[in-house]
């Protein structure tokens, strides 16, 4: 146990002196929470449109008011002169409204006066979302038009749990808390570890009395140590700049996080010690630990979204459960009936790293 | 002529052909050139998808009746909403969404047929779980559609009286196939990303192996030792950029619908300020170490603001003028206008200028850094 100490004072002495590292470590994580946790939303607010209205009876202008009024769209001027579909080739507008000649006699009629919005669809989740906030714009004044007692049939109650104005930030803030805890910790243990192969200061191990066990669990120790600390730092962003709080029992996210900083350690301890080249261990990193984390995990959208054939990849990403066990922690609450068995998944696949790194290491003596 | 002439003399065919040599001896070079943008495409292409389908639902049904059932099935029949399972309780139902058993639920109230019959307005309640803000949004937009629809069956007379009806039309990608949309984006960013993590390791290489003095002592200028590193960079990944616009139009089955040139223009731009990144990181970065770990870290920032992924509408107000920045933005903006939308460089020369003025300033930077490395 002395042993193990020892060699986690030393990695943290290490890390502490290269103020390169240090950098890194500490101030990256909470640079990169605040942009990606800011910069990455999907539900977009005042979204330029066109409105054409070939109309311009009373009607039809009180019609646009209401698209006017609404805070998710913006309305541009736009020339009447000018194709409507231009102003979508140009960018200068994300949807057309056209309101046709008649609108307003139609309506007083008593018929159906159809209006066309034009959207673009070069991004179909923007799109998609259009389409639905102009739709409600119109649901709600229709029912403002009908006259009394012709109310539709059956009405909708949606209540939005967990978080009722709808904010991305708060979804995001903590995918982007994992992601922060996935990549540094485990490139600062990748970086050790392959820094000893190459500069061949594994030698030195290798003729130490310290066991293969003692040694990774040093290394692994220190770099939780470094994980502690950022997520010290993550965790005061979260609370102030993103405004979340926790919403329920925190202990399964504690024993989770406990769990998950040994995990990434093992992780980027086993590709170190597999690749004693800094620069290809940086690469595997990249690939393994970003890439992997930041699309099959459902970070950024729902893993039900990810094809079936390629789904069940995403149980073997630790991310995966991690995220689940914070969104939790920070927005639903559910505590440790909901989270046993996330934190267990945790528990199984950093066990299986370091299952691997201590394989590579048992014999203490370089390979042929 | 005689200024190309110039520029390809004799000095600097020599360098160029020494640094082609130098690249393709390294065959790990040559082999991540080609796999890792090959696997990068699919990857993103086939898993990326913010697309809300099957939205687990569950349901109390304390009605019971034709009437209730009805309901239900008009809201599992279309591809949005997935029917979960049946709860006893709003509790039950309750607890199944909190624990994330369940993305949304319906509560139908047990004077729902009665109300129905006295044509009396109805309310059913719809628990969203609203975690996930996008797929929220669109969630309580399937369902208000779905009752929409409902109610004109229910009573086809009142619906159709005096209302305003909204038709739209989905212009360009009228299937949202959401595949479209992002490879568009992720081709910009391979090509930066790609290009300044290979050409910032290949070029910080001299530095490394301290080769970099007799370099600067030769009669070759900055400037042709740097477009002599640069060359056979840049022809490898036009043959990668190729390469993944042959996967986007025949694997991926995404429209060509502008002219290709302005597309291989634009790519050719983006390719050499990836270059260009990479070059500067390496001027200002002792080991390949370091060169690494700086790209490292400019890729998530440079990604997340390209709106590749993500639309920049939809950042914050202060964060949108950012994007400006990021040549990954005006890439994504001309090959999303270029392929989808069919825009032309009338256009899109904005963009264009802008990206111009990327590398033109990044190339500069790096040939008066590079000199002062010593």
């Amino acid at each position: 146990m002395r042993r193990v100490f020892a060699q986690a004072r030393k990695e943290v002495t290490e890390i502490i002196r290269d103020p390169l590292t240090l950098t890194l470590a500490l101030l990256l994580p909470a640079f990169l929470l605040l942009l990606m946790g800011t910069a990455i939303s999907l539900t977009v607010t005042e979204l330029p449109i066109v409105v054409q209205n070939l109309d311009g009876s009373l009607e039809s202008m009180r019609f646009v008011d209401a698209f006017r009024a609404s805070q998710t769209f913006q309305v541009v001027p736009w020339p009447v002169s000018e194709q409507p579909e231009r102003a979508l080739s140009s960018n200068a507008a994300r949807a057309v409204l056209i309101i046709p000649p008649h609108f307003g006699r139609d309506l007083l009629r008593g018929a159906n006066a159809p209006v066309q919005m034009l959207i673009d669809a070069s991004d179909p989740n923007t799109a998609q979302l259009t389409a639905g906030y102009a739709a409600e714009i119109v649901r709600a004044y229709d029912v403002n038009l009908a006259p009394a007692g012709r109310a539709p049939a059956v009405l909708a109650a949606i209540r939005l749990w967990f978080n009722p104005g709808v904010d991305s930030k708060k979804f995001y803030g903590p995918g982007m808390f994992v992601l922060g805890l996935t990549l540094f910790p485990t490139l600062l243990a990748a970086l050790a570890m392959a820094k000893e192969g190459e500069d061949k200061t594994i030698l030195q191990v290798y003729v130490s009395s310290i066991s293969a066990h003692e040694f990774l669990l040093g290394k692994i120790l220190a770099i939780m140590f470094v994980s502690a600390c950022e997520s010290a730092i993550l965790i005061t962003l979260l609370l102030t700049y993103f405004g979340v709080s926790f919403a329920g029992d925190p202990t399964p996210f504690i024993v989770a996080s406990i769990l998950y900083a040994f995990c990434v350690a093992a992780f980027g301890t086993m590709i170190g010690a597999a690749i004693p080249n800094q620069v290809a261990a940086v690469q595997a990193v990249a690939l393994g630990g970003f890439l992997l984390v930041f699309i099959l995990s459902g970070l950024l959208f729902p893993i039900d979204n990810i094809p079936v054939g390629l789904r069940w990849l995403s149980n073997f990403v630790w991310g995966t459960y991690y995220i689940e066990v914070v969104r939790d922690a920070f927005l639903q609450g559910g505590g440790w009936s909901a989270m046993w068995t996330k934190v267990l998944a945790i528990a199984a696949i950093g066990s299986a790293f370091y299952g691997i790194a201590w394989r590579n290491m048992r014999s203490m003596q370089l390979k042929s | 002529m005689k200024m190309l002439h110039a520029l390809l003399n004799q000095r600097l065919r020599a360098l160029i052909l020494k640094e082609f040599r130098q690249m393709l001896r390294d065959r790990r070079v040559m082999a991540a050139l080609v796999i890792a943008p090959v696997i990068q495409l699919l990857v993103f292409g086939y898993v990326l998808s913010p697309t809300v389908t099957n939205v687990s639902m569950g349901i109390v049904d304390e009605s019971a009746t034709p009437e209730s059932r009805e309901l239900v099935a008009a809201l599992v029949e279309s591809r949005s909403f997935r029917l979960a399972d049946y709860y006893d309780s709003v509790n039950a139902l309750g607890n199944a969404i909190g624990t994330g058993k369940l993305d949304s639920g319906a509560v139908i109230p047990y004077d729902y047929a009665r109300d129905l019959r006295r044509e009396r307005p109805a309310t059913v309640l719809f628990l969203l779980n609203a975690t996930n803000a996008n797929t929220a949004t669109i969630a309580q937009a399937y369902v208000e559609g779905v009752l929409q629809s409902y109610n004109a069956q229910l009573s086809p007379t009142t619906a159709s009286s005096a209302a305003v009806v909204l038709q739209p039309a989905f212009l360009y990608n009228p299937g949202l196939v959401i595949s479209w949309f992002m490879l568009a984006g992720i081709l910009g960013m391979l090509l930066i990303l790609v290009g300044s993590t290979f050409s910032s390791t290949l070029m910080v290489k001299e530095r490394a192996t301290g080769t970099i003095e007799q370099l600067l002592m030769s009669p070759a200028t900055t400037t042709e030792i740097i477009v002599a590193k640069m060359t056979p960079l840049f022809l490898a990944f036009s043959v990668m950029g190729l390469f993944a616009l042959v996967l986007i139009r025949y694997l991926f089955g995404v429209p060509f619908n502008g002219s290709i040139a302005v597309v291989l223009g634009a790519g050719a731009l983006c390719i050499l300020c990836g270059i260009s990144l990479g070059t500067f990181i390496a001027t200002i970065t002792k080991t390949a170490r370091q060169a690494q770990l700086s790209v490292f870290f400019l890729n998530p920032p440079l990604t997340s603001l390209s709106g590749a992924f993500t639309p920049v509408q939809a950042m914050p107000h202060w964060l949108q003028p950012v994007t400006v920045f990021d040549p990954i933005t005006h890439f994504a903006a001309i090959t999303r206008g270029a392929l989808i939308k069919g825009s032309g460089f009338d256009v899109l020369w904005p963009d264009f200028f802008a990206l111009l003025v990327f590398t033109f300033i990044l190339f500069s930077l790096s040939v008066w850094r590079y000199r002062a490395q010593l």
